[in-house]
């Protein structure tokens, strides 16, 4: 975890709950009390129906490549990233509606044909610092 | 029928600075604005002290103190590639409304030559800052960072929904290619070294005339044998990166007039939004260009059938495709077909991107200022004498243009709709 040398997320107030979840292996969502449907990312105000009535519900942590890419440039990318090219870059249609970005493990970047959108993928976390664990995505 | 500002101005002028592409000396980006500016002010004949408009994406406090104006209307609009869009949408608006009389919308950014300053002082927008904005906090963890590394996503999602192929989006490349071999201020003009032409120097980037190492035709397996930059997309799948100055000058029916180089009429303009991170993107195949080009549509009360020529952001094969669709031009997941079969190339029935492209001619970072010269300089006739820079490039008689910028990551859009007399 010391030598963890990727970009670090800086948590705020209105996200701390989606990383205190994280520490514990658990996908924690904004869900609105008043329309029910969750949201990424966190907001104070729910983007659908614009209520502040904003609950934190714990996920199934499931979902489906929505899309992915190959990234290969390691001038494009961020420093502790170049060193990992080629590497897959996706964005996940969660279970409980709406989207995230992560990269996904357990994948082939030299064989992007091999790696179908649509698949059923499941969330995982790394420990990148005491107190922030980043969630990355692997096919099931 | 059209709406109510349709027409109320003109594009009256258009020009870009001296040095564009890979300058030998880098100039500042201001100096890149002020070159624009004067050549499109002597074109016109309109003087600089008369412009009371200034529009630009973040650089007009800068425009007007350093040319002593103080003007009554201030825009400073930055929301990616297509701002020089929506100062175009703004001027109209401005001037239908009485608040100013001459609207200059100013560009200049040195893409290519902020190697030379360590990247400081480029006129780019935005930029990092805050790291609880929840479109960093949530995405830098991932290393996502040049444009590149976004778009490919857009163009995998295209590929999966309607079974194009990375091959569809290569003829995009190819036939803006062509068009570029017909500019002569277009970096991928003709490949150096080649007949008469002298070898570049050592350090020499060339472009334009000079050459470029990889300029001249090239072929879908030219686009295919590209190094992959971020998988589906090669490198000839995306822009060039170099410096670029332009300006143009709106004005109302009256000051139109009394200018030296013709009226292009804004005869629709709409602007518009789907998001602005990548994250928050809900169709990857679809932009807001369908809102903003039906906004301007209906403003024109013009369709995509009366279009006979169009300027197309192409910052990568697949935002050129994609838009192509967006503005009813092609149907959804064939936008390609428009380059394809030929349509879109020199002789077709709708020449797209007639300078060569954000892909082939020049693109600073954001484009939107070369989509409104080329499109000023084929609908006013500027192009066929040589206008201002003294190379002829009349390219079509087309008499309408739709004119698109998209910035951000897909994110936001503005359209115009052009006429000339």
């Amino acid at each position: 975890m010391a030598d963890y040398t990727k970009p670090i997320p800086s948590p705020d107030p209105v996200s701390q709950p989606f990383w205190d979840g994280a520490k514990e292996g658990k996908l924690m969502l904004p869900r609105c009390d008043d329309c029910n449907r969750c949201h990424w990312y966190p907001r104070v105000i729910c983007p659908f129906c614009h209520s502040m009535n904003i609950e934190w519900v714990e996920a199934t942590g499931k979902g489906t490549i929505h899309t992915f890419a190959v990234q290969h440039n390691k001038g494009l990318v961020a420093r502790g990233w170049a060193d990992d090219v080629p590497y897959v870059s996706a964005y996940i249609d969660l279970a409980e509606g709406d989207r995230m970005l992560t990269v996904l493990k357990g994948v082939d970047p030299k064989d992007p044909e091999s790696i179908q959108i649509g698949a059923a993928v499941q969330i995982e976390f790394e420990a990148a610092s005491d107190d922030v664990h980043i969630p990355f995505w692997r096919p099931v | 029928m059209p709406g109510p500002a349709s027409k109320a101005a003109a594009i009256i002028g258009a020009a870009e600075a001296n040095d564009i592409g890979y300058p030998q000396t880098p100039k500042s980006s201001l100096t890149l604005h002020i070159e624009a500016i004067k050549n499109v002010c002597d074109s016109t004949g309109i003087p600089i002290a008369a412009i009371d408009g200034i529009f630009s994406a973040g650089w007009s406090p800068q425009i007007a103190e350093y040319l002593g104006l103080h003007p009554k209307y201030i825009d400073t609009t930055a929301v990616g590639g297509c701002s020089f869009e929506m100062h175009v949408h703004h001027a109209l608006a401005a001037i239908h409304a009485g608040a100013i009389n001459v609207a200059l919308v100013t560009h200049g950014e040195m893409g290519f030559s902020q190697r030379f300053t360590q990247g400081k002082g480029t006129g780019r927008p935005g930029g990092a800052g805050d790291p609880w904005d929840p479109g960093t906090q949530h995405t830098m963890a991932y290393g996502l960072g040049g444009a590149p590394t976004a778009y490919s996503h857009a163009l995998n999602r295209h590929m999966a929904r309607y079974g194009t192929t990375q091959e569809d989006f290569a003829e995009i490349a190819v036939v803006t290619r062509e068009w570029a071999t017909l500019n002569p201020r277009a970096v991928m003009y003709r490949k150096a070294g080649e007949g008469d032409l002298p070898p570049l120097e050592k350090g020499e980037w060339g472009g334009g005339k000079r050459g470029h190492t990889f300029g001249g035709p090239i072929t879908v397996d030219t686009v295919m044998n590209s190094r992959p930059i971020s998988w589906p997309i090669k490198l000839l799948d995306v822009c060039l990166v170099t410096d670029h100055g332009g300006a143009v000058l709106i004005a109302g029916p009256e000051i139109a007039s009394t200018s030296k180089t013709p009226p292009v009429w804004i005869a629709g303009a709409g602007e518009s939004i789907s998001h602005w991170n990548m994250l928050e993107m809900n169709d990857f195949t679809e932009t807001s260009a369908g809102r903003s080009a039906a906004a301007a549509y209906r403003m024109a009360g013009m369709g995509p059938e009366d279009m006979e020529m169009a300027m197309i952001y192409d910052s990568f094969t697949v935002t050129a495709g994609i838009t192509a669709e967006m503005l009813g031009l092609a149907p959804a997941g064939e936008g390609f077909t428009l380059w394809k079969d030929r349509h879109a190339a020199p002789g077709g029935r709708l020449p797209i991107n007639t300078n060569g492209g954000g892909l082939s001619f020049n693109h600073s970072g954001m484009y939107g200022m070369q989509l409104l010269v080329e499109a000023y300089r084929q609908l006013s006739g500027t192009a066929e004498d040589g206008g201002f820079s003294g190379d002829p490039g009349k390219q079509t008689s087309a008499r309408s243009c739709i004119v698109n910028g998209t910035g951000g990551s897909l994110s936001t859009t503005g359209t115009l709709v052009l006429t000339s007399d």
